[in-house]
């Protein structure tokens, strides 16, 4: 069950360094996850209110070919996954997929229960609440959110169309960006923390086991094998050069060494 | 010389027998020699301690693991009583304080030699990082920062235990041989 002074010395270092380094690379790494996918939502939101702005003028006029024209220019951008807008019963009116549109959307799906779970649907919620994650048909990661499209005093004084004034809500906008950028960061970020921790534990067990070894295992042993020249008899052994504790030391038994040869001179059995 | 009799008394304080004058009949040296190997069995079973506490909290892990998906939340009146639960970043930032605090306490111990073990109560205070993860709804994103802190925290504290019991035995089987020794030199004389 003997361990040497370094393995005891080393084993604590190494394993306090690597697991608080570990925990704080862990807790760091999703902090600044959730902080980028926090600004992607802040992104998606900042383009939701960019579309509905833009297709406004078109709504008020009415002039659909517009708004699908907006929603499929916005749609075909890169990252740019979906784009569609529902009317309040579901129905997708726009969308940059031109094969779902007319089609029903079930209040039950992800992005719809969040404000339908009730009896009376939701008219505000806050931009996370509004984001859902899910996979597209190729596997890929997509990060959504659903923008309301509230009544506005000219939507509901419009002579083509009017809304009638008590309706809060219009329509949803839904659009969706594709992660392939923020995982790909993400996991480069990842790769880096795993990098950068191997680097500080390699630095710390290798800086305090060179200290340990200049400074206490190698005077030791030094200690150690002048400990055993005098104990073979060789008492004439120079000491070693040593620090002021471990030289104390070497003195004490050097003058044990030279104390015994005298006792053993004197005995009468020597 | 005080003898301890019986395991109620034994206390790893040993330090009390060592440094007393060796027994000098035959029959308390054996005695002494008796009590020496149950302490040494003693030892031996606490320095498994920290072994215990590292299996209990990997099982409380696992059950964190499969349970985070699974468990219940609270009902509604429940949590208005309870309030806002900390936000996940307040709870890591917790985690951190906590980690540090527990290595730097062991860390002490073991400089100091001092043999005061904290028990369960590391997997405490584990559990309930879990648990305030669970409330937070950030138990999925933090569990292998937990898992990790767990991990380091008691690896450290089972290392100081064993090795402040193994020394505990090293110093029982030297005053066995002293007795030993005692023993032979009566015996001669």
């Amino acid at each position: 069950m003997g361990m040497s002074l370094s393995v005891r010395a080393i084993v604590p270092v190494t394993i306090t360094v690597t697991g608080f380094v570990v925990v704080c690379c862990l807790l760091l790494y999703q902090a600044i996850k959730q902080d980028m996918i926090q600004d992607t939502v802040s992104h998606e939101t900042a383009l939701a209110q960019t579309v509905v702005r833009s297709a406004r003028y078109a709504m008020l006029k009415s002039d659909r070919e517009t708004v699908q024209n907006i929603v499929a220019t916005v749609g075909a951008q890169h990252d740019v996954e979906q784009v569609r807008i529902f009317n309040k019963r579901g129905v997708i009116m726009f969308s940059s997929h031109s094969g779902e549109i007319s089609r029903q959307v079930d209040r039950n799906s992800e992005g719809c229960v969040g404000c339908h779970a009730g009896a009376t649907p939701l008219a505000a919620m806050g931009s996370m609440q509004q984001a859902r994650r899910y996979r597209n048909e190729r596997g890929e990661s997509v990060l959504a959110i659903t923008a309301p499209i509230y009544n506005e005093p000219e939507c509901f004084t419009a002579p083509c169309h009017v809304h009638p004034p008590t309706q809060k809500v219009l329509g949803t906008l839904d659009i969706g960006l594709s992660q392939k950028t923020l995982l790909a960061t993400l996991s480069s970020l990842r790769s880096r923390m795993a990098l950068f921790s191997l680097m500080i534990l390699f630095l710390t067990v290798a800086g305090v086991s060179a200290i340990l070894r200049r400074s206490l295992f190698l005077p030791v042993e030094r200690l150690n094998s002048y400990a055993l020249q005098l104990a073979a008899g060789h008492g004439e052994t120079e000491p070693p050069e040593l620090s002021d504790e471990l030289e104390s030391i070497c003195r004490t038994l050097q003058e044990l060494s030279e104390a015994g040869k005298e006792h053993n001179g004197k005995s009468p059995r020597s | 010389m005080k003898r301890l009799t019986g395991n109620s008394t034994l206390k790893p304080s040993a330090e009390a027998i060592h440094d007393a004058p060796l027994p000098e009949t035959p029959e308390e040296n054996e005695l002494a020699r008796r009590e020496a190997a149950v302490r040494i069995k003693l030892f031996q079973r606490r320095s498994l301690r920290g072994i215990w506490q590292l299996t209990l909290f990997l099982g409380v892990s696992l059950a964190a693991q499969q349970g985070a998906s699974h468990l219940p939340s609270f009902p509604p009146s429940m949590m208005q009583l309870l309030g806002a639960p900390p936000s996940p970043k307040m709870i890591s930032g917790l985690l951190v304080l906590y980690s540090f605090s527990a290595l730097i306490l062991i860390l002490g111990k073991m400089t100091t030699g001092s043999g005061g073990f904290s028990g369960f109560s590391h997997v405490g205070y584990l559990t309930v990082f879990y648990a305030f993860y669970q409330v937070s709804h950030a138990l999925e994103e933090n569990f292998y920062a937990v898992l990790a802190a767990g991990i380091t925290i008691l690896s450290l504290e089972s290392y100081h235990v064993w090795i402040w019991h193994q020394e505990r035995i090293r110093k029982e089987k030297q005053y066995i041989i002293r007795l030993d020794r005692m023993r032979e030199w009566k015996r001669g004389g």
